[in-house]
């Protein structure tokens, strides 16, 4: 259980680093619009370069973050019924859709998006608008890497709901705490609980900043918003 | 066995609708179930496993190599950021003056926030809970009856998916095969007078009933005129300046609306540090927390990919169209079943999931449609999708489970009851048909901007 409990972790980590490290991407694609829609204006450039980069950054934005969005529960879900369920219910059925749906559609994807991505690296595929980038397998393989990213956040999970479940106790809280490591993080602001409120409107996110995971979001929250 | 293999894409949709109930995350079972019924239709021999590498190759060419989905997470930062940017508490502040002397004067002034900042998140719950925090503790200390107050904000937090610049527009034109351009522009007009016909409720409706929303005290805010102008010149020039650049850009042809999102969201960073909230710490919050929210979006594509091409390739397509044919209903008729499907699933989804659900199984339908002298049929796209953006906002709206109310009572203090939520929601749920109606009677109120822009 414990050895579950630290691959959880590290998986955790990992994702998580990756997808904060890859939002400052936005920040790039802001200044490459910029930068096309300048030049363009004012100096006829009209770079298909540019704009195919523009959809590759946006590409890593969403296969890079996409794991780390749902080791923060920020993904979508109906909560009709889930409000009303007991924590350990919901605990199962978060184990039985990681193993059921997340990892086996995930590692599919997964092992067929290699093939993708190997087949253009030896194809030495290049953009079909003759004046686009080259080495289309380098944002191919993103894609692959993405997958592997949510993978490995399903599994993480996984493992995460398994110490829970079926670990001693206090293993168990310690899982418990991690798996609401990023949660808390997000009710950074007190004017901005905003975000994660949706995956669960009734009672909670917004009415349990697990104290726990304080250490995090209170650091936060007082260097953030002078005004709160 | 026969019947099952034809009944499979029934099935499948059975399926899926049980399994959302479970509370995992929707775009998940939406991968899973498209997993799920390929096997078993490769099992039934309908569907051979080879299949599958086409999602890699559909994910791929659909969702990742797009330059109009490039606009969403760019849109997502640029209202991200202007939240943060303390514009909306300065917006409020404003308008609650400029309308102190009017009846129902504060709740105009979050409907017209509403109006405003809507076009900045896209998401209803997150505008909805940000109006609710922001608004609902003003209303309630001024004394407005709490029905009152919900039912406002709930309302002008609901207008912003329609709203340009909207995410569910910029779905929709690409699921759609057409312009953003032109749906940003057909939904301004009909944006705003759903907003006009709150205004004109809440002006009347406070003025027969001052005791449900009190006028403010007449000595509020700055005593001059100068002083007045100031404020109202630092609360509205940064937003309305960041929508005309981004939609001014867009219908003068300067820019893509890719590129206008992306400006919008330069634009938006720019604001926070004029306004002096901009540091590295909230950069990066912005950055994290707007990232999360466009891979949640994008999640909901990767596994709608799956279910949508497993659906088509056993045929739901098929059963969609034969059994919407069979009912023989004309163009109207199944206008109307459109409408009333959508609707109905409004009660339990967000816009994103019906959108990339419904849309893409309705819109070979959508195409034969003809309405005759009603509207020319190559406007039938534009008004088709304004209909749908309106249905939906209403369905959000509508109890017992539009789940705008849901948002609501779980962001508003606890002594709030539902059945006064509900009670508030009711004339605007009202106020939101009679426009849907008035669009669909009238096309012209979205037509007739975008004849004017782009012809």
């Amino acid at each position: 259980m414990n050895t579950l409990l630290h691959l959880a972790r590290l998986s955790d980590r990992i994702v998580v680093a990756i997808g904060r490290a890859s939002t400052w991407l936005a920040l790039v694609l802001i200044a490459v619009i910029l930068f096309d829609v300048v030049t363009r204006r004012f100096f006829v450039l009209g770079s298909t370069k540019l704009q195919e980069l523009q959809w590759h950054i946006h590409t890593i934005l969403f296969m890079f973050c996409v794991g780390f969005a749902y080791l923060s529960d920020d993904h979508v879900r109906i909560d009709l019924f889930r409000a009303k369920m007991s924590q350990r219910t919901q605990d199962w059925i978060e184990l039985i859709g990681c193993v059921v749906f997340v990892i086996p559609y995930c590692g599919i994807i997964f092992y067929l998006s290699i093939g993708f991505a190997y087949d253009s690296f030896v194809g030495g595929e290049v953009s079909s608008a003759g004046t686009g980038l080259s080495h289309r397998w380098i944002i191919k393989s993103c894609m692959t890497f993405g997958f592997a990213l949510l993978l490995l956040s399903g599994i993480c999970i996984a493992l995460n709901r398994i110490v829970i479940l079926l670990g001693p106790p206090e293993l168990a809280n310690l899982a418990r705490h991690s798996a609401s490591v990023h949660k808390t993080d997000l009710v950074a602001t007190p004017d901005q609980p905003v975000e994660h409120v949706r995956t669960s409107p009734p009672t909670h996110s917004i009415a349990e900043p697990s104290p726990q995971g304080k250490p995090r979001s209170s650091t936060r929250s007082s260097t953030d918003d002078p005004s709160s | 066995m026969i019947l099952l293999v034809d009944y499979l894409p029934v099935l499948m949709f059975a399926a899926l609708a049980v399994l959302l109930f479970t509370g995992f995350p929707v775009g998940f079972i939406l991968g899973g179930v498209g997993l799920g019924f390929g096997f078993l239709g490769a099992l039934l021999g309908v569907f051979s496993v080879n299949e599958f590498f086409n999602l890699v190759v559909r994910i791929y060419g659909g969702v990742a190599e797009n330059m109009i989905l490039t606009a969403i997470p760019m849109f997502i930062l640029m209202g991200t950021m202007l939240e943060r940017s303390g514009v909306a508490h300065e917006l409020l502040h404003c308008l609650q003056i400029l309308f102190r002397r009017t009846p129902g004067g504060l709740a105009i002034a979050v409907t017209m926030m509403g109006t405003i900042m809507a076009a900045t998140t896209g998401i209803v719950g997150a505008s909805v809970v940000m109006m609710t925090l922001m608004a609902l503790p003003v209303m309630m200390a001024r004394g407005y009856s709490i029905p009152m107050a919900t039912g406002t904000i709930g309302a002008a937090g609901t207008l912003g998916i329609l709203i340009p610049p909207s995410i569910m527009l910029v779905i929709m034109a690409d699921l759609l095969v057409t312009s953003v351009g032109t749906l940003f522009i057909a939904a301004l007009i009909p944006g705003l007078l759903l907003a006009s016909l709150f205004v004109l409720y809440i002006a009347i409706f406070a003025w027969k009933f001052p005791h449900f929303a009190p006028p403010l005290p007449r000595d509020d805010g700055p005593d001059t005129y100068g002083d007045l102008a100031a404020l109202v010149i630092r609360a509205f020039l940064p937003p309305l300046f960041l929508m005309f650049l981004v939609l001014g850009s867009i219908a003068f042809g300067w820019a893509t609306p890719t590129e206008a999102a992306g400006v919008g969201a330069f634009g938006a960073i720019l604001l926070a540090a004029f306004s002096r909230k901009l540091s590295l710490s909230v950069l990066q919050d912005v950055l994290v927390r707007s990232m999360r929210t466009n891979a949640m979006l994008f999640l909901i594509f990767i596994g709608a990919t799956a279910f949508a091409y497993v659906f088509r390739s056993l045929g739901g397509d098929f059963i969609v169209g034969d059994f919407v044919e069979s009912m023989g209903l004309g163009s109207w008729g199944v206008l109307l079943l459109m409408m009333a499907v959508i609707f109905l699933l409004g009660f339990f989804l967000e816009w994103i999931e019906i959108t990339l659900i419904v849309i893409p199984i309705f819109t070979p339908i959508i195409r034969t449609l003809d309405f005759g002298a009603h509207l020319p049929q190559e406007d039938v796209i534009h008004w088709f999708a304004l209909l749908v953006a309106i249905n939906l906002q209403s369905s959000f709206l509508t109890p017992p489970f539009g789940i705008t109310l849901f948002y609501m009572k779980g962001t508003a203090p606890a002594g709030i009851k539902m059945e006064q939520i509900y009670l508030g929601i009711i004339p605007f749920v009202a106020l939101q048909m009679i426009g849907l109606g008035l669009i669909i009677a009238f096309p012209a109120i979205a037509l007739w901007l975008p004849h004017l822009v782009f012809d």
